[in-house]
């Protein structure tokens, strides 16, 4: 008795506890919606039957009507290019901002402050600006691209089917870029000086320092910020819904959208599930990438 | 005299139900601008015992907001809820059959609402709210650019051949203005905008693919592809587009009278309303029935003090007019003149045009067999289906819905 007292109190049954305590909370808040999220994907869930606890099992049918939906391949592709096309422009513009913000000129690390302002801002609001923004009668962008000879006509950005994923695409490169900066800001910062002093020294030019000692010393937090970036384009909402609600004619949308539109707008919950099991698979692996870099980080 | 009739009416609801506690009932609402919020606002500080809490929930969410409260059993007692998503609740038991309230009732008398906002709201026979309000959408129109364009602004398209034929010769580039703005947005109110043109061409919700239907879309697309409309009317609601005509980028819009007021005020132009342009002489007319109904949830504790409040919103219709620009869903009640001119010139028109005026349903799947019809205009209008075969596409997801 007076052993376990003991070893609740200091030893291996106070670390047992405390992960127990994190694992129930997990398993209250993640995990029961998790799980219950798999079960309606194979059950019949409609407006009235959602707030019983059993539904009819309908096994693989929600599934089979997701993959056989016209709109099925188009989401695929949509999802793919959006997501690999903003983290790659969110990534690269905010990897330079983070490079010209670690130069030491007066003010850098003010305007790296000021560069959050837009990332800081809610989603809806973010998108209701570049709704405004995007415009084809009388948006801005437009119209700078007309003054600039660059376009003929106007682009009609969120109705056009050609443009449609584009816009959201350029909305969230703008909204999700200063994330990607301020985390690769600080593992800039956490590179020790002395390393380029000494390869300055030995005669390294700025492009052989980047590619020496920058990147590698980088490689844990840029697999963080990689894995990051795509669950966050993945969770992706309210652009789609503030600019161009996933249309015209479904041109720009994405699973996520494609899971609400079917939930709440045609109220069929259990393929709305089935597109969230789907990608909850998506991200945990995404996830396992992330644990893995971070697992690095920590070792370094 | 408002206030006279408000406090006999209040005197009368105090004799004749004995409350014997305050009562406290939730009512969630599109706007606390409506004729309901409004209402319910004086309806609480009357000396009746019942104060009505009214949360005001956005449009494009009340339905599933609703359905979310509802299944946690949370739900407001009264709600007002557009009348094509009514039969989903009423068939489903989540509103409480009124009937017995009704035929005890001094003040609410079914047979005085118009069918349609009366079938709107009735399933197996059992009446499940009443309307608060009702709408359609009409053709308005720029008299002055009318005048410029050489067209004559006392004689408006009539059909939809003269409707092309205007919003062509008003189209022009040059100062950014388009022959026509419309809604044909993904939404409900692209199913509300396109379905009367559908059924002036012979169909209907239950067949969208009728022969003749597809000349609707063609002129619908003809209207996009020569650029008479703006691009962003796929993407834009009534209200938006509505907007532009307001601000002289438009030479026709089509919409509801709940544009007047907002255009009484900023449109700078002489403009009139005509009815919505039929395909040919003599086709029988169609447009779409809209607003929202009021209705009981089937769980409230006090279904009493609802429905007096419902009586109360019914004694207060000849309001919706005057006050909101709506339309009172009651044949006994004349459009009170409102003293702007350009106003009480609508009002006939739009009094016409809702003898036209059909449900969208009444059918408890509405939202899937409107987003249908969402993808079959949607689709075709972008040019990746011909109307036809969007049509019967459509056609096809709705037969399975139906059966």
């Amino acid at each position: 008795m007076n052993r376990l007292m003991t070893s609740l109190r200091d030893g291996i049954g106070f670390d047992t506890l405390l992960i127990f305590a994190a694992l129930a909370y997990l398993m209250a808040f993640a995990g029961l919606p998790l799980i219950y999220n798999i079960i309606i994907s194979f059950q019949q869930v409609d407006m009235f039957s959602l707030g019983s606890l059993f539904h009819q099992a309908v096994g693989f049918e929600n599934y089979a009507a997701v993959f056989h939906d016209p709109l099925a391949w188009r989401v695929l592709v949509n999802t793919v290019v959006f997501t690999l096309a903003s983290v790659f422009f969110q990534f690269t513009i905010g990897f330079a901002f983070a490079l010209f913000f670690n130069q030491k000129f007066p003010g850098a690390t003010w305007f790296r402050g000021l560069f959050l302002a837009g990332w800081v801002m809610p989603g809806l609001v973010v998108g209701v600006l570049w709704n405004w923004l995007l415009s084809g009668d009388f948006g801005v962008i437009n119209y700078v691209l007309l003054s600039l000879g660059l376009i003929s006509e106007p682009i009609f950005w969120r109705s056009d089917v050609d443009y449609s994923l584009i816009a959201v695409i350029l909305a969230n490169i703008w909204y999700g870029m200063p994330f990607n900066m301020i985390l690769l800001a600080v593992g800039l910062a956490a590179i020790p000086d002395d390393l380029y002093e000494a390869a300055e020294l030995d005669g390294a030019n700025a492009v052989q320092r980047f590619f020496t000692i920058t990147l590698p010393m980088m490689r844990a937090t840029i697999g963080a910020v990689l894995a990051l970036g795509i669950i966050f384009t993945l969770q992706q909402f309210d652009l789609f819904a503030a600019i161009t609600s996933g249309g015209p004619a479904g041109s720009s949308t994405v699973a996520q959208y494609w899971s609400w539109q079917l939930s709440f707008r045609e109220f069929d919950f259990g393929r709305g599930a089935v597109i969230s099991v789907i990608m909850i698979i998506v991200v945990l692996g995404v996830s396992a990438i992330y644990v893995r870099s971070t697992r690095a980080e920590t070792r370094l | 005299m408002k206030k006279l009739t408000l406090a006999a009416f209040g005197a009368s609801l105090f004799a004749s139900t004995a409350l014997a506690d305050d009562v406290t009932l939730t009512m969630w609402t599109e706007s606390s601008n409506a004729p309901e919020a409004v209402f319910a606002t004086e309806f609480s500080e009357m000396d009746n015992g019942i104060t009505i809490d009214v949360r005001e929930v956005r449009f494009d969410d009340l339905v599933a907001e609703t359905l979310r409260a509802f299944a946690t059993q949370s739900n407001p007692d009264i709600i007002a809820i557009d009348n094509p998503d009514h039969a989903a609740f009423a068939s489903r038991g989540a509103f409480l059959d009124l009937t017995p309230y009704v035929e005890q009732s001094d003040q609410i008398d079914m047979d005085n609402y118009f069918d349609g906002p009366r079938s709107s709201l009735t399933w197996d026979d059992g009446v499940f709210g009443i309307p608060r309000a009702s709408n359609t959408i009409a053709l308005y129109y720029n008299k002055d650019m009318f005048r410029a364009a050489g067209l004559n602004p006392d004689s408006p398209p009539a059909t939809w051949d003269e409707l092309y034929e205007a919003a062509k010769a008003l189209t022009d580039p040059d100062n950014d203005v388009y022959g026509i703005a419309f809604s044909a947005k993904a939404s409900e109110e692209g199913t509300f905008q396109f379905l009367p043109w559908a059924q002036m061409a012979g169909g209907s919700f239950d067949n969208i693919n009728a022969d003749g239907v597809s000349e609707a879309l063609d002129l619908w697309k003809a209207f996009f592809d020569e650029g008479l409309t703006s691009p962003d009317t796929l993407t834009r609601g009534q209200w938006d587009s509505t907007g532009t005509f307001n601000g002289g980028n438009a030479a026709m819009a089509i919409s509801g009278p709940w544009e007047l007021g907002r255009m009484a005020s900023d449109a700078q132009f002489d403009w009139g309303v005509t009815l919505l342009p039929v395909p040919e002489q003599g086709a029988p007319r169609a447009s779409a029935l809209g607003d929202f109904n009021l209705a009981v949830f089937a769980n409230t504790e006090n279904p009493d003090a609802a429905f007096s409040f419902l009586e109360y919103a019914d004694s207060q219709a000849e309001r919706v007019w005057p006050e909101f620009t709506r339309m009172p869903s009651r044949k006994d009640i004349e459009l009170a003149p409102t003293g702007n001119e350009k106003i009480d010139a609508a009002a006939p028109v739009f009094v016409e045009q809702l003898q036209y005026a059909r449900n969208r349903g009444p059918h408890p799947e509405w939202p899937r067999i409107s987003k249908a019809i969402q993808d079959a205009f949607q689709s075709a209008l972008t040019g990746q289906k011909g109307a036809q075969e969007a049509l019967d596409d459509a056609q096809g997801q709705i037969d399975r819905i139906l059966n």
